[in-house]
């Protein structure tokens, strides 16, 4: 009896590794359209990860691939060390949470949620454990009874996330975009929700989504996507403090990330403005090449008693937005935003800005050096 | 303002109810009248205005050789060839308008939307131009007055109609429905049976009430294709005229033939009235 648990977690346990996929919707075309160029990424178990990108750059497909329901023009998908590229969707083993709430309409909230384990031939006393662990999970016990068309649409979603709860040994939780149809505040809830299910049962979930707060919030890793290319992948604090290209430092992070066209003036200098700004970067390559340096607002401040690194600057205004201040500087033709202490006073005309030299990222081609 | 609308809005219902119900009326008051009676002008009210006889309802159960019709067996052929030509058209048309509906084909030029109108375009064609090569056609099978040749027939006649419905329907449905079904564990045939068809029985009760009505007042192909054998209602009823126009016995047919299609509107529309229907009935 001892051991149980610990077999339970060995059932529970699944990598998923994506093998040089790609896909096309026109295939026999001379010259197919990607919705999707090749790349290789691994899915740790029981981890959050977020597919984060704006709308038609292949979220969704990449999703539908992972759970079967496409496949993919060319590449692999392991589930475990397991080929699975050619096995059916019912034959994997994931759950998917689709946009807008998919119920069974003929059926009851209970019978709802257990039509996963049904279809599976589960034990009549474990599917009830089961279903109302998730109910209770969700706040859905006092429905269970009713009919599932007669719920409102965000506890209709409630259920489609259930039906993807309620298996245990699911792979992993496919979520495309599940809390669009919910309310803000049961929204946050729910993302909180999701996060204690993840601790508690290392659930591995990834979460579709075009909101970048959301990601950032809910995941421990983020796959940025755009054009059909991952752009990014990474933990929230790499996507935010060294951005691959300037889409992610322009999607992640708000406001968007300081971009100034400019070019390298020596080995590890670029000019702003007739103004010398050192980099941690080796310039040394890109001599009177155009280049591009990008800084967060964030780490960005008023200088106080550093002597390199500083560009004057005239005020344009200071929004006070709550928790910090907003600056907007104008330097020339370049306008800069600096996220500042609410504390900080800020003298209404010429300031200095410091710009720490760590912080900087240099873009050629819209690309990190 | 409120009371003027209320009044013309009752005004108007009850003006179309009389509408509705006078034919019935007039119908059902004829059937027990006798010759006498119906020359004697447009009376409706029994016993005061005239004596009810039977004869006009016992003329449809008695035998020929008693100077009766007997609709009994052809009533009974009518039901059973309408029925198992709707039943199978529906079967067949929804799983044809679920494939239609949901994967994709394509023969040369023809695709999925050039399918569905080749199966519409057997309705848009005028019935007669078939009426040949059906004869011919069941002629050369020996399937001629005979229930099972009138079924063939009408399941080419009613098949279109349960694709047509319930294609529309299945459009309706969405994919995520059958994806959440084969992502949940089930396979490809389970999903359309355990999932996918639940969900569209409004569909099939629209499609299978269109098919039961066409199937049931269909005259033409019943009396081209059937002789002496087999006879359906609709051919039994017009054979009941004669030179003095029998209309105690018309009328009393008239009321038992549609009665099917009256306790068919009945069930229907208790589900009508629930609003499941909303998405099946624009």
């Amino acid at each position: 009896m001892e051991f149980y648990p610990l077999l339970l977690l060995e059932v529970l346990m699944s990598k998923i590794d994506l093998n040089n996929i790609s896909h096309t919707y026109n295939p026999n075309d001379p010259e197919p359209t990607y919705a999707l160029n090749p790349f290789s990424m691994t899915w740790e178990n029981g981890k959050r990860y977020a597919i984060l990108g704006p709308s038609g750059c292949g979220k969704t497909t990449m999703l539908n691939i992972v759970s079967g329901l496409v496949r993919p023009s060319a590449g692999s998908i392991l589930f475990d060390d397991k080929d699975v590229t050619d096995l059916k969707t019912e034959e994997r083993n994931i759950a998917q949470v689709f946009q807008f709430p998919v119920i069974y309409n003929t059926m009851t909230v209970f019978e709802n949620l257990a039509f996963p384990l049904l279809c599976r031939d589960f034990e009549k006393e474990k599917i009830n454990e089961r279903v109302n662990s998730v109910a209770e999970t969700l706040n859905l016990q006092s429905f269970l009874k009713s009919p599932a068309r007669k719920l409102t649409a965000d506890q209709k979603q409630l259920i489609s996330l259930g039906r993807g709860l309620v298996r245990e040994d699911v792979a992993a939780v496919l979520m495309d975009e599940p809390l669009t149809v919910i309310d803000p505040d049961l929204k946050f809830r729910l993302r909180r929700k999701l996060k204690e299910i993840n601790e508690e049962f290392k659930t591995t979930l990834v979460y579709v989504t075009h909101d970048q707060n959301e990601a950032m919030t809910f995941a421990d890793n983020i796959i940025v996507m755009s054009d059909g290319e991952v752009v990014q992948a990474g933990t929230p604090k790499e996507l935010f403090e060294r951005p691959n290209t300037t889409f992610v430092g322009y999607f992640i992070g708000s406001p968007a990330m300081n971009l100034f066209e400019t070019e390298a003036s020596s080995n590890d200098c670029v000019k702003i403005n007739g103004t010398l700004i050192k980099t941690n970067t080796n310039l040394s390559k890109l001599k009177d090449k155009k280049i591009k340096l990008g800084i967060r607002s964030e780490f960005i401040n008023l200088a106080e008693d550093q002597k390199d690194n500083l560009l004057s600057v005239e005020v344009d205004k200071v929004e006070d937005l709550g928790n910090y201040k907003l600056l907007t500087a104008k330097m020339g033709e370049l306008t800069i935003k600096s996220k500042i202490n609410r504390e900080t006073e800020v003298p209404s005309s010429d300031v200095k800005l410091h710009i720490p030299a760590d912080k900087c990222c240099v873009y050629e081609n819209e690309i990190l050096i | 303002m409120g009371k003027l609308y209320k009044f013309l809005k009752y005004f108007f219902i009850t003006f179309w109810a009389v509408f509705v119900v006078a034919p019935f009326l007039w119908a059902l008051t004829t059937s027990f009248k006798d010759f006498n009676s119906v020359n004697g002008g447009a009376t409706y009210i029994p016993w005061v205005d005239f004596e009810p006889k039977l004869e006009g309802w016992r003329v449809l159960i008695k035998s020929p050789a008693n100077g009766g019709v007997d609709i009994i067996e052809p009533y009974f052929n009518s039901l059973f060839v309408t029925c198992t030509a709707s039943l199978i058209s529906i079967v067949l048309g929804t799983l044809s308008a679920y494939a239609l509906s949901r994967f994709t084909f394509k023969a040369g030029f023809v695709k999925n939307n050039d399918i569905t109108f080749f199966f519409i375009s057997q309705r848009i064609m005028p019935p007669i131009v078939l009426s040949i090569p059906f004869f011919l056609f069941l002629g050369a099978i020996s399937l001629l007055d005979s229930l099972i040749g009138l079924i063939v027939v009408y399941i080419v006649l009613l098949m279109p109609i349960a694709v047509w419905i319930m294609v529309d329907f299945f459009n309706k449905v969405p994919r995520e429905i059958d994806e959440t079904a084969l992502i949940d564990g089930c396979n490809p045939y389970q999903a359309f049976f355990k999932v996918v068809l639940p969900n569209s029985i409004p569909g099939l009760i629209v499609a299978g009430m269109f098919c039961i009505i066409f199937g049931w007042i269909d005259f033409f192909f019943a009396f081209i294709l059937t002789f002496t054998e087999v006879q359906l209602l609709p051919v039994k009823i017009v054979a009941l005229n004669s030179s003095i126009t029998p209309w105690w016995s018309l009328s009393a047919s008239a009321l038992v033939s549609v009665a099917p299609l009256i306790i068919v509107a009945f069930i229907v529309e208790r589900y009508l009235s629930k609003g499941n229907l909303s998405g099946a009935i624009k």
